[in-house]
């Protein structure tokens, strides 16, 4: 969730205003009654939420004093706690590569330009699909086939063929439509089209993709051994529960660790892939 | 032409032999992390009935005369995403200065402030919020603090690295006809960071009304409290009518930030 900001999906990338001419800005009226509305929501969500100040101190010095409690470190469980780590990677991976191979074949389903009559179907499935949290999933397949890892991966699997058949149908429709009329123009059938046409202008950003989301299903499982779907996420719950704060700092680096190191090497992978692409 | 031929050749059998490596490997990686978590199209295959009747049966048709007492906690978790976002917002924007290596003076403090970002972010909000409910107790305050944590940790980063593309011409140029500091400001470099500025923060709203839904779970407040409760005493029909809130929510939320964003460029 938070880690997905790193890829900056393409809705969010950054927009440098270098094109705009800063004496002679046009006031958009739209933007600006959103920034009143935003400030006015912003008292009313602060009214709404009605904060007790008092608990805020007294919070924080507790929150500051329970740090004697977080140090040093317990890690005298450290074997199930690797285990859990390793659990919660295994998690990831089993679901993001399947969610890749069931996006794959969606994604040409889903694309306006190849696929115009299934297209709104299927983009209307996997945005329900894409829009009920990873966590949200996973309690539900919890209900439906008992904790353990299978409920994570399902819960992965599910939420990542969401937003992966989006993104690879996006760059699907990116593709030159002359690059599909030549084909066209050959005589090629529908499939030949695809693979020959298609797929190798699609494949890099395929890849990036796949990436980018094997780094936020690390993210995400992480968390999902918190409602009981295996994984690191567990140990975090149930230390905090006995109050072992100290195993719990513990645990919390093995998953900063392991967050961190994830973000670090696909962003040495993406700058490889862009180098290629 | 001969040799250069050849030459293409073995790079392209070198590139393939490449490409069948990785994906050997993919699978190799795939089918041990499938062995250790005792995965198998079997139990997928058999689950599967099991997850249709449930979701099927159990939760639909799904009860509408929840709405009302639902309505809320989902206002509880806009509002918890929404603060927390403004809040981050305007923390990175001081920490920003520092984290950015144009503008912050010293080097060691540069760093310190992106490892401390770097901590707040790659921890993810909900472990943020386990941590905090031992010292603040249950409720709202907690998921709004345990997103402002991570709003801080993305926004800053991302804060910085449009302060460091800020192309210093332009300011050197305004600079150049006499502008005091706050026209320097005004007129060369917040034309060059607003439009960055307000997309990252949309796209972190976005992100925040995701997460707050599940904050709740572990006693942050809002819809996933709601949720969590409704699984556990086995009021599904409930559970439908609220998870289909946080699908209206979360959509809505996209909907509203992409067509902000397209009104800025």
């Amino acid at each position: 969730m938070s880690m997905e900001v790193e890829w900056a999906p393409a809705g969010a990338a950054r927009q440098t205003g270098r094109t705009e001419t800063p004496a002679r800005r046009r006031r958009d009226p739209v933007l600006t009654g959103a920034a009143i509305f935003g400030a006015v929501f912003f008292v009313f969500g602060l009214i709404h939420l009605n904060f007790d100040y008092g608990q805020l101190w007294k919070g924080t010095l507790a929150f500051v004093r329970s740090w004697a409690y977080l140090f040093p470190p317990n890690a005298a469980e450290w074997q199930p706690i690797l285990a859990a780590a390793l659990e919660t990677l295994y998690v990831a991976v089993v679901g993001t590569v399947l969610a890749v191979a069931v996006a794959f074949v969606l994604a040409f389903f889903a694309a306006e330009n190849v696929a115009p009559k299934t297209a709104p179907l299927v983009k209307g499935f996997v945005s329900l699909l894409r829009a009920v949290p990873t966590l949200v999933w996973a309690l539900i397949f919890i209900v439906a086939v008992g904790m353990g890892p299978l409920p994570g991966i399902l819960a992965i699997f599910t939420h990542a063929v969401g937003m992966l058949t989006k993104m690879f149908a996006q760059s699907i429709e990116e593709v030159d439509e002359g690059v599909l009329e030549a084909l066209r123009a050959t005589g090629a059938g529908w499939l030949q089209v695809m693979l020959q046409g298609v797929l190798p202008c699609v494949a890099t950003s395929f890849l990036a993709w796949s990436v980018f989301r094997l780094e936020v299903d690390i993210g995400e499982s992480t968390i999902l051994g918190v409602v009981g779907a295996g994984g690191i996420g567990w140990e975090m719950a149930n230390a905090m529960r006995n109050y072992e704060f100290d195993t719990a700092s513990f645990v919390g680096m093995v998953i900063f660790a392991m967050v961190y190191s994830v973000e670090f090497a696909t962003n040495r992978l993406k700058n490889r892939i862009r180098l290629r692409g | 032409m001969k040799r250069s031929g050849q030459l293409l050749e073995d790079l392209q059998k070198r590139k393939k032999r490449q490409i069948w490596l990785a994906a050997a490997g993919i699978v190799l990686i795939t089918a041990w992390s499938a062995r250790e978590t005792d995965f198998s199209v079997v139990s997928v295959v058999r689950g599967f009935g099991e997850i249709v009747r449930f979701i099927g049966q159990d939760f639909f048709p799904p009860d509408f005369s929840a709405f009302r007492s639902l309505i809320g906690p989902a206002v509880d978790t806009i509002c918890i995403s929404f603060v927390a976002m403004v809040v981050g917002a305007v923390l990175s924007l001081l920490l920003s200065f520092f984290a950015a290596a144009t503008t912050c003076p010293y080097r060691w403090l540069q760093a310190s402030v992106r490892a401390v970002c770097s901590v707040l972010r790659n921890i993810p909000a909900l472990i943020w919020a386990l941590l905090l409910v031992a010292a603040y107790g249950l409720g709202t305050l907690v998921g709004t603090l345990a997103l402002i944590l991570t709003s801080v940790g993305t926004l800053t980063r991302a804060y910085a690295e449009i302060l460091e593309e800020i192309d210093m011409g332009q300011v050197e140029a305004v600079r150049a006809t006499g502008a005091s500091w706050p026209q320097v400001i005004a007129h060369a470099v917040l034309p060059q960071f607003f439009p960055g500025f307000v997309g990252w923060s949309l796209y972190k709203l976005e992100l925040n009304m995701r997460a707050s839904t599940l904050i709740g779970m572990v006693g942050g407040g809002g819809l996933g409290f709601s949720i969590q409760k409704g699984l556990k005493l086995f009021q599904f029909q409930e559970v439908c009518v609220a998870i289909l809130m946080v699908i209206v929510l979360v959509l809505t939320t996209e909907f509203i930030t992409g067509k902000l964003r397209e009104r800025l460029i």
